[in-house]
């Protein structure tokens, strides 16, 4: 590895030997530059710790402020809540979609009328505004002009009417009525065309009639509704009175944070007057201590309510669970039926068990630093710059991660694998010549380009395609987002099929020529030489182009940020493979996107260091493994 | 009677559709891969042609790439015929014809003018960063490949390299707008309170405070420069090691000095290699945009870099626009329409133009120099 | 009048002092598309050599940037906080409001959703996530897509308190990074639903909802719920083109760019 030195530095005159001498110097000098990677590195880790660390007394800090101000208390009443309001958004979907699929057609045909009446609006509306607002229109001044105008606009009309959307559930001659109703419409006209008037009223009417038979359904719902208002108006009282003392626990922390600033100002101040003012005005900061006691104690008076309001929810929802519909007709309804039957046990055992957890809470529990990395590390939602309480988990992000990486690399292995195969074992000169410079491009591409193409064009084509009938029966399609992990991943494959090509091909390379001429020498195919030989020789090496791939789709930061739809949220797992059609945030994506714009030092800021930590790790990490299954090679 | 030729089996050898089986198969894979290149750089080439290409000589249009970025004006006059212009001239449009009404008037931020600012911005921070990462890498290098014998410290450095190279580049963000944008030293007369460190200097009322450079140009080329020094180093080591032991024994054996043999007998024949390995650098500069993000970048500026500054040194602690910055703000924050196509698409062309040529003579240069150079 | 004079001041300043970098920060509301066109007019009505810088993130960012002095306007659609305002001053920055405009956050849908009004409750319910399906509200049935801002944004706080109560956004809401952002998503998706301030609300695609009846619009700004004012934030003593471009702003040729962009002028 280095070159044998014929002689050491310690060639020029002898009495250069000892002390200072210039080639000393020179040496010095180059050696202390190859310390700078040394030097930098230290700087990255340094740096990201000092900003990152501080996260976690603040974060502590925040977390104890929502205890002792009672938001904590008024979460487990709200937890109940939320689970009440969702059963009651499944009833009425569930209720919505009964109606709905029984007038499915009407509602089909009403659709598509207006959207071709869209359509054909949003195309001759610049024109015919041009009409309307021309004074010439309308005090009848130049007639000239005026004609012009008709004249584009007919034109315009003409154009827009050969440009019109499908209909498939329209017949032929009610398309034809409304386009000609388009044709010879005046200019002027505001209204709906007469068709589309007549479908949306006919849909009414059908909902109408279909919303008949299911009206003691629809009256179970809206008893089941009342019932969570109690519950409703008790948190909402409490929130109130929990946000107050938050807030006058914030207010005396940012106070006291002030007077330290202003006096820290006064004391670098060198103009008198200016630090008489600063001191002065650190004086004023000066805060009361906030009263919590009061507050709390108020709040504590209120658990006897809270437990009572409690208990009588779960009467009601376990009354109300009889007179639910056994079945309904439509596919759709019946499942959100199911979904809100399979629910409501759940939701009374959680409403029951809450009078035990409120009584036993207390505000005077301590909360731990490790409190801080548990609820960091574990914690499912990260919520900032809200108006109740902010949340730094990281598992939403590191599943988006994860999701995209994993698509990216089941996309990106066989194709990139295989690709070197083929072209180190079976492909001529020629096709080698082609193909690697064209991969080689493919690397060079930068990664910005590639979101722009996902946001741009991509994402719209995977959403047109996802709607086709014909591949209904793929799960999570049709895509209701077009930015969404699979999306993402698609784009990340093309980026890290380069890299594992490369790599591959380079460990297939330096299997010793020898194992494939032993293996033909023995009478074994090409095809047998290349899976049976070179291949598995070659493994560990392929095994480190992998893991180089998915550290570098882990560490990629542009596409996601374009193209993974930033929904900050575990997807939701119960739609299988459906999963991997939603949104998601990343890792390097919350940092790209956040970083900018939090204020210098607040937790948030420390919070997207300490991301920034995690990642530095996971990706050493992955490097780290790959390089030892490369030296191992080597060896 | 023995037949030799009933030796050769008759027909198709055993296994022989398997093998041309898997032989499409993975044929088709990496055609694929190429079809799929060829596709996207056709749908950007067909899509931002319109904005960079002409019918007319010089069939390139040289006002997208000359004139500076501004908001579009998209409006009707009475007449009904439709104008698209820049801000400027639709100042100046809307002056020459004072009185006259326009109608359905839309605005489209960064769609007008061209993209002179970004491309001249990204020619600066690139051109800063490799200077930067030439001049110590080329150094650190040399070290390594000159001088360096196995010790601790060495493996340090190269575990160090190895280490660096791996870093995700929206880490390189956050240690960029840590270090360079918050905490790098300046002199300066008055030191902000948020500064590390203030050391007192001797001139009267000057301090050398930690403070930052604030997001800039200066910060911008540093980040990007520590992000590539990993590749500009392992690829001068290798031009290094490549220069014959022949030619260092030969001159050592003359009686040079060891630093007058590199200057003399390694250096010269190591360059050319180590300049095209960093074209491959310059490719990866340009295209990032997570580190400069929060380190240089800047949405709009009306005004050139060097435009209206007092001090040409200013010019480092300004704010530039960037090409992939750019391009992100034209992803992300405008919608897109007709009207927008032009700058979007045509920013992406232009930049992806600038990438191959980088990218197509990093590999012709490679190709020449391993034939030229043939010890 | 008053215009004339400032053009002439802030001309004869200009030649004086050469050109000057006017950097702004803040609101996206403001800086994507209403400053920059404000900026350019200011340059067009003789101002040459000034400079402008003008980065939108969000307001949030309008004030550490004032206070470090990497800014001299601040842009912000919503009022300073007090901790904003003392960290400011403790950089010896003394903020001064100057309130340039009302905005209207209007709620958008696709252009082929036939909801078209929606009571204050129901939207509160939708943006909390508590109505998830169009059907639930007598739209065509699909699970509601939510377009947000993202945390910095002023909007986003702002909406935060006038629609929805104080409650938290649901965790399905997508996070964009602009007005321009939402609206062109909303034009794309069929069930998406989002909220703009007025300047944005004509995105061809999209529609506006009338809120209890209301249609937002200029002339409505008092019945109008969810009405808001946007802000300029600037040092007590700002430099001589912070002044002359704020004077701009309030002067009527600064007034007319403010109504030809959308919002309503004070």
């Amino acid at each position: 590895m280095i070159s044998p030195n014929p002689q050491s530095e310690s060639s020029g005159h002898r009495f250069q030997r000892r002390g200072f001498s210039f080639e000393r110097a020179i040496r010095f000098f180059f050696a202390s530059n190859a310390g700078l990677t040394i030097f930098i590195l230290l700087l990255i880790i340094v740096f990201l710790l000092r900003e990152g660390l501080g996260f976690f007394p603040g974060y502590r800090r925040e977390l104890e402020v929502y205890r002792i101000a009672g938001l904590e208390f008024v979460d487990i009443s709200r937890k109940n809540l939320t689970a009440h309001e969702q059963v009651t958004s499944l009833l009425n979907r569930a209720y919505q979609a009964e109606i709905n699929g029984k007038c499915l057609d009407e509602l089909l045909r009403s659709q598509e009328a207006s959207a071709l009446y869209n359509t054909f609006n949003d195309q001759v509306g610049p024109t015919r505004d041009l009409i309307l607002n021309n004074p010439a229109a309308t005090t009848g001044g130049d007639d000239g002009m005026l004609a012009v105008l008709r004249a584009n606009y007919e034109a315009q009309r003409a154009k827009a009417l050969t440009n019109l959307p499908a209909t498939p559930h329209l017949s032929e001659a009610e398309r034809q009525e409304l386009i000609d109703s388009l044709r010879n419409r005046p200019a002027e006209a505001t209204d709906e065309p007469p068709l589309v008037a007549k479908l949306n009223a006919a849909f009414a009417a059908a909902r109408q009639s279909h919303a008949e038979p299911l009206q003691k359904f629809r009256e179970t719902i809206d008893n089941f509704e009342t019932a969570g208002m109690d519950l409703g108006s008790i948190v909402m009282e409490m929130t109130e009175s929990v946000t107050a003392t938050k807030e006058a626990i914030q207010t005396a922390d940012i106070l006291e944070k002030d007077r330290k600033t202003l006096l820290a100002a006064a004391a670098n101040a060198k103009d008198p007057i200016e630090r008489e003012k600063l001191i002065a005005d650190a004086k004023a900061a000066l805060a009361d201590k906030p009263d919590v006691e009061g507050p709390m104690a108020t709040l504590m008076e209120k658990k006897p309510d809270c437990v009572k309001v409690h208990e009588q929810l779960a009467t009601s929802v376990g009354e109300i669970f009889p007179s639910l519909p056994g079945s309904l007709t439509q596919a759709k309804a019946s499942r959100y039926l199911n979904a809100a039957k399979a629910a409501w046990p759940v939701l009374i055992s959680d409403i029951k068990a809450t009078p035990a957890k409120i009584n036993s809470w207390t505000h005077t529990d301590p909360v731990p630093l490790s409190a801080a990395f548990i609820s960091f590390l574990t914690g499912k939602s990260w919520v900032t710059g809200g108006e109740w309480q902010d949340f730094y988990g990281i598992i939403p992000l590191a599943v988006g991660s994860l999701m995209i990486a994993i698509v990216a690399l089941t996309i990106a292995i066989p194709v990139g694998i295989g690709a070197a195969i083929y072209v180190n074992q079976f492909a001529a000169p020629r096709e080698q010549a082609l193909v690697k410079p064209v991969i080689e491009f493919i690397q060079a591409i930068p990664s910005v380009v590639l979101g722009f193409i996902g946001i741009m064009v991509f994402g719209t084509i995977l959403r047109e395609i996802s709607t086709y009938d014909s591949l209904r029966w793929v799960p999570g399609f049709p895509i209701d987002e077009r930015l969404n992990i699979f999306t993402a991943g698609c784009l990340l494959a093309l980026m890290s099929v380069p890299t594992i090509f490369s790599l591959a091909e380079d460990a297939l390379n330096n299997v010793p020529s020898a194992y494939a001429e032993a293996s033909e020498a023995l009478g074994a195919s090409r095809l047998q030489t290349a899976f049976r030989v070179m291949v598995p020789a070659a493994f560990s090496g392929i095994l480190a182009a992998v893991l180089l791939g998915l550290g570098r789709v882990i560490g990629e930061t542009m596409v996601v940020l374009l193209v993974a739809g930033n929904r900050i949220k575990i997807p939701d797992f119960s739609e299988g493979i459906g999963a991997f059609f939603q949104p998601s945030h990343t890792l390097t994506g919350i940092i790209a996107q956040e970083l900018g714009e939090v204020p210098l030092g607040s937790v948030h800021y420390r919070a997207l260091f300490v991301i920034g930590i995690t990642l530095f790790v996971v990706v050493l990490g992955i490097n780290a493994t790959a390089h030892h299954f490369l030296t191992r090679t080597k060896k | 009677m023995f037949n030799p030729e009933n030796l050769i089996r008759k027909g198709l050898p055993k296994g022989y559709f398997k093998d041309i089986l898997v032989r499409s198969l993975l044929g088709g894979i990496t055609y694929l891969m190429v079809l799929i290149a060829v596709l996207l750089f056709g749908k950007i080439i067909i899509d931002g042609a319109p904005a960079i290409f002409t019918s007319e000589f010089p069939f390139v249009d040289t006002e997208f790439l000359t004139a500076k970025n501004e908001t579009l004006h998209v409006f009707d006059d009475a007449k009904g015929t439709r104008h698209q212009l820049p801000a400027s001239k639709y100042n100046e449009y809307i002056e020459a014809h004072a009185g006259q009404q326009i109608y359905n008037e839309q605005t489209f931020s960064y769609s007008g003018g061209g993209i002179a600012g970004p491309i001249i911005g990204t020619a600066l921070l690139t051109c800063g960063s490799i200077i930067l990462a030439l001049f110590f890498g080329v150094c650190a290098a040399i070290y390594l490949a000159e001088y360096a014998k196995q010790s601790p410290f060495i493996h340090a450095v190269r575990l160090a390299i190895l280490n660096l190279a791996g870093i995700p580049s929206i880490v390189f963000g956050l240690f960029g707008f840590s270090v360079f944008v918050l905490a790098a030293p300046v002199i300066t007369a008055n030191p902000v309170d948020r500064s590390l460190l203030v050391l007192p200097l001797f001139i009267e009322g000057w301090a050398l405070s930690f403070q930052g450079w604030n997001s800039s140009l200066m910060a911008g080329c540093a980040t990007l420069a520590c992000m590539i020094l990993p590749v500009v180093i392992t690829a001068s080591e290798e031009s290094l090691r490549a220069v014959p032991q022949g030619f260092r024994d030969a001159s050592l054996a003359m009686g040079g000095t060891r630093w007058q043999t590199i200057r003399k007998c390694v250096l010269p024949f190591s360059l050319p290699g180590i300049l095209t390995s960093s074209l491959l650098a310059i490719t990866r500069v340009a295209g990032e945009t997570a580190p400069i993000m929060f380190t240089a970048a800047v949405a709009a500026k009306d005004d050139f870099p060097w435009e209206g500054l007092a001090n040409p040194f200013d010019i480092l602690s300004s704010q530039v626009q960037a090409l992939p910055y750019h391009i992100y703000t034209l992803a992300a924050r405008i919608p897109s329409s007709e009207y927008t196509q032009r700058a979007q698409f045509g920013s992406v062309l232009v930049f992806l133009i600038l990438v191959a040529m980088l990218s197509f003579g990093s590999m012709v240069l490679r190709a020449k120099m391993r034939k030229k150079l043939k010890w | 009048m008053k215009a004339i004079h400032t053009l002439i001041a802030s001309a004869a300043l200009v030649t004086m002092a050469g050109a000057q970098t006017l950097s702004i920060k803040g609101s996206d509301t403001l800086g994507a598309k209403l400053v920059p066109q404000l900026a350019e007019a200011f340059k067009a009505a003789g101002n040459k050599g000034v400079k402008f810088e003008i980065a939108a993130e969000g307001s949030t960012t309008a004030f550490p940037a004032l206070a470090n002095g990497t800014a001299q306007i601040g842009m912000s659609s919503r009022k300073v906080k007090d901790d904003e305002r003392t960290f400011c001053r403790t950089k010896g920055v003394y903020l001064k409001e100057h309130p340039i405009c009302h905005d209207m956050l209007c709620v958008i849908v696709n252009k082929n959703s036939p909801v078209s009004n929606l009571t204050k409750a129901q939207v509160a319910k939708i943006f909390t996530g508590q109505i998830k399906d169009w059907s639930e509200i007598g739209g065509a049935p699909g699970a509601i897509s939510i377009y947000t801002r993202n945390t910095s944004s002023g909007t986003y706080k702002d909406w935060q308190k006038l629609a929805m109560g104080g409650r938290d956004y649901p965790s399905t809401s997508l996070k964009m990074a602009g007005n321009e952002q939402i609206a062109q998503e909303v034009a794309k998706n069929k069930n998406g639903i989002g909220y703009v301030g007025l300047a944005y609300s004509k995105t061809p695609g999209t529609k506006t909802v009338t809120i209890d009846g209301v249609e937002p619009v200029a002339a409505n700004a008092k019945k109008f719920a969810y009405a808001r004012l946007c802000y300029l934030y600037a040092p007590e003593k700002p430099t001589a083109e912070a002044q002359a471009f704020l004077d701009f702003i309030e002067s009527p040729a600064g007034q007319a760019i403010v109504t030809k962009v959308g919002f309503i002028p004070n």
